[in-house]
């Protein structure tokens, strides 16, 4: 998992990166609307697998995170009509200092307690939202917030987005392949063992928290000003548990799964809503899936097939 | 042999042009809850928008174009209904948006709609904002809105001399807007009569003997509520054993006169409540209500029908009357034509005010009571209550 990625992974890089650069030249607004959502999901499933994959902690609250920065970056850029750097930074900042709160309570527990406790969390925010009325907007949600003229056009903004979420990917990407990292796994695989060598079990679980929610918030972010709304239903437990599909689906012992995840599910999703209203038959479908036969998600299985491959010639 | 080119050319171009107007189709796309908590409301308007689409086809079309559905399941969810609505004007390429259940849908389906410079047609979200501070060019509300409501409530607590006033309304954006709208609605009709207890029971809640004895308590002669849906069937319930209906009259707003709803609580139904519906199946305002009412009953295999389609079938043909007006498909041309456009419904005339953009929806409203061959209560005597905020 914290392997550096090889030469084979550099040029899929390139070539995605190449891809993503190009999709407004097909001349689809369809297509750009549909790319920019899947990044900013694919950050949110990317920064959930630092708790996941490499802390080994599952939480049910993700949705919280993404919430607080969506609602901080539309406060800021409506009401008080900061400028949008300064909006994205003390939306990063606000998410960061409130997930560092309820990390230091959630990493006094591990297991289905931290999971439950982080589902606390969230609904405790859901609930803030939902009542402060005056300043959320409620169940009306946040609607209309105003972003520069210059990203008022759909283009811009999806270059805005790429720009925003490659680059947190590469920081994610240094972060996950660090030392820091490497003592997360250790932690994740044998907590007592990882004490007895020196490592602060606790803290090295409250960091990985930290930056989980954190670039949540960034996608939370993303995701109000591409909408140019915030609603209640995003900091609800069921967005917590979409994304935790996610990330399940493109496989949390892998970088990139979750994000291979996101955009899988939500293309499911769209299409499937095309055809038919039963999505969420197709989605426990896809989770029993899951489950039973794909635990290393779709990379694990891509990988399966690419080892059986080799084997054979 | 250039004149021969040159008349085949002709003919070429003329085939392609039929066969390009044969091929495009006016889109209608609808955004209703289809799966979920909100189908129960959703898939009956379904079938109104179906019927709307299919009254422009049979009447020939729309300036010669045949239009379609395009739908979508919003899951009374906003931010899968701003998606729902992007992707059927950007990959379906829909004219106008029809639909919007709750408050925030509407208001999230009236940003896209402003984003996208598409025409959104609101047929059931109340919310007062849609109209007011978050209008916009291409938005316009067929439905009621809660200062119409609260201002028809404030006229039946004057019919009935209400003196004090107990207020319930649910904890959310409808619930608070409702209250204002009352609030203000008693100032213009009852300005000596006060609400004395005001309660907020949240959304979706199911128990309510707090509010119940609070309201015995209060000394109030009447009770003004919200509690859409299954909120007045739980709060009816369990307020008859306290005899909550025989000393306190009760003016429900949220369409408790429905037959959604008196069908569902048949004999538990109470006493003393005065109720509203947009359109009732056993009250014909005007003869084309009893054809739609036939039609619709065709369709749902039951002659009790249900309110919601025809809210559905009121946008529909609200959009098709500015299109033919306008004579395009041209937003700001149909936007135009929608200012003041006036058009017959099944439950009567309706116009858009030119500058607010919200129709002059009123309701039916009375009190629900029991009568010799009905299968439940219904509403007698009926009352239209026009949407005029009348000093």
């Amino acid at each position: 998992m914290t392997d550096p990625i090889d030469r084979a992974g550099i040029i899929l890089c390139l070539i995605s990166l190449a891809t993503l650069i190009l999709i407004p030249a097909v001349g689809s607004n369809y297509l750009v609307d549909v790319t920019t959502e899947i990044l900013i999901y694919s950050l949110f499933a990317l920064s959930l697998n630092v708790i996941i994959g490499y802390s080994g902690n599952v939480s049910f609250g993700h949705a919280a995170y993404f919430a607080i920065g969506g609602y901080t970056n539309a406060i800021l850029l409506t009401t008080y009509a900061w400028p949008l750097v300064a909006s994205l930074l003390a939306s990063i900042t606000v998410t960061m200092f409130i997930t560092g709160i309820v990390a230091y309570f959630c990493t006094r527990l591990t297991d289905i307690y931290f999971a439950m406790l982080t589902l606390a969390f969230s609904m405790l925010v859901w609930a803030i939202a939902f009542k402060w009325r005056s300043v959320t907007g409620g169940d009306d949600g946040f609607v209309g917030i105003t972003i520069p003229e210059i990203l008022d056009q759909r283009i811009n903004f999806y270059y805005f987005t790429v720009l925003v979420v490659v680059f947190s990917t590469w920081i994610l990407w240094l972060i996950c392949h660090s030392a820091f990292a490497r003592s997360l796994l250790a932690v994740r695989e044998n907590p007592t063992r990882a004490g007895f060598v020196g490592i602060n079990t606790r803290l090295m679980r409250w960091w990985a928290f930290v930056v989980a929610g954190t670039f949540a918030g960034l996608a939370g972010a993303l995701f109000a000003m591409l909408h140019r709304g915030m609603y209640v239903e995003s900091a609800f437990w069921t967005q917590s548990a979409t994304v935790l599909i996610m990330t399940l689906l493109g496989g949390m012992f892998s970088f990139f799964g979750p994000a291979i995840g996101a955009a899988t599910l939500f293309l499911l999703e769209r299409i499937t809503n095309e055809y038919t209203e039963y999505w969420p038959t197709v989605l426990g479908l896809i989770l029993i899936v899951i489950l039973l036969f794909l635990p290393d998600g779709l990379v694990g299985l891509v990988t399966k097939i690419r080892n059986y491959w080799t084997r054979e010639h | 042999m250039r004149h021969r080119l040159l008349v085949s050319l002709v003919i070429a171009g003329t085939l392609l042009a039929i066969n390009n107007l044969h091929a495009e189709e006016i889109k209608i796309g609808m955004l209703y809850p289809i799966t979920g908590g909100g189908a129960i409301y959703g898939s009956p308007a379904q079938i109104g928008h179906r019927m709307g689409v299919e009254e422009i086809n049979l009447d020939g079309g729309l300036l010669g174009l045949q239009a379609i559905s395009v739908e979508r399941d919003t899951k009374l969810n906003p931010a899968t209904a701003a998606a729902a609505a992007k992707e059927m004007i950007t990959k379906d390429g829909v004219h106008v948006l029809i639909g919007g259940l709750s408050s925030s849908v509407g208001l999230a389906v009236s940003e896209v709609a402003r984003q996208e410079k598409v025409i959104y047609i609101a047929t059931i979200a109340k919310t007062i904002q849609m109209t007011t501070n978050k209008r916009h060019n291409y938005v316009f509300r067929t439905a009621s809105h809660t200062d119409f409501e609260g201002d028809a409530m404030a006229q039946i607590a004057e019919k009935l001399n209400a003196k004090s006033i107990c207020d319930i309304q649910l904890d959310y954006a409808y619930g608070h807007d409702l209250a204002a709208g009352i609030e203000k609605g008693l100032a213009r009709h009852l300005p000596d009569t006060k609400i004395v207890l005001s309660l907020r029971p949240k959304l979706r809640a199911t128990d309510y003997n707090v509010f119940i004895t609070q309201i015995m308590g209060a000394g109030c002669d009447v009770v003004t509520g919200g509690l859409w849906g299954p909120h007045f069937v739980d709060f009816a319930k369990q307020a008859t054993p306290f005899g909550l209906f025989q000393q306190i009259k009760f003016i429900a707003g949220g369409e408790i006169g429905s037959h959604e709803i008196a069908s569902t609580m048949g004999r538990d139904y109470p006493d003393n409540v005065w109720a509203n519906s947009y359109e009732l199946w056993y009250h014909h305002p005007n003869e084309e209500h009893k054809k739609f009412h036939s039609k619709l009953s065709a369709q749902l295999g039951t002659h009790e029908t249900t309110m919601w389609p025809v809210l559905a079938v009121i946008g529909v043909r609200m959009y098709a009357a500015a299109v033919k007006q306008a004579g395009s498909l041209d937003p700001d041309l149909v936007a135009e034509a929608l200012r003041g456009m006036s058009i017959d419904t099944p439950v009567g005339p309706r116009t858009i005010d030119p500058t607010t953009h919200q129709t002059d929806t009123g309701q039916f409203w009375g009190p629900m009571v029991k009568k010799e061959g009905a299968p439940y209560r219904v509403m007698d005597p009926i009352t239209y209550i026009p949407a005029l905020l009348s000093e």
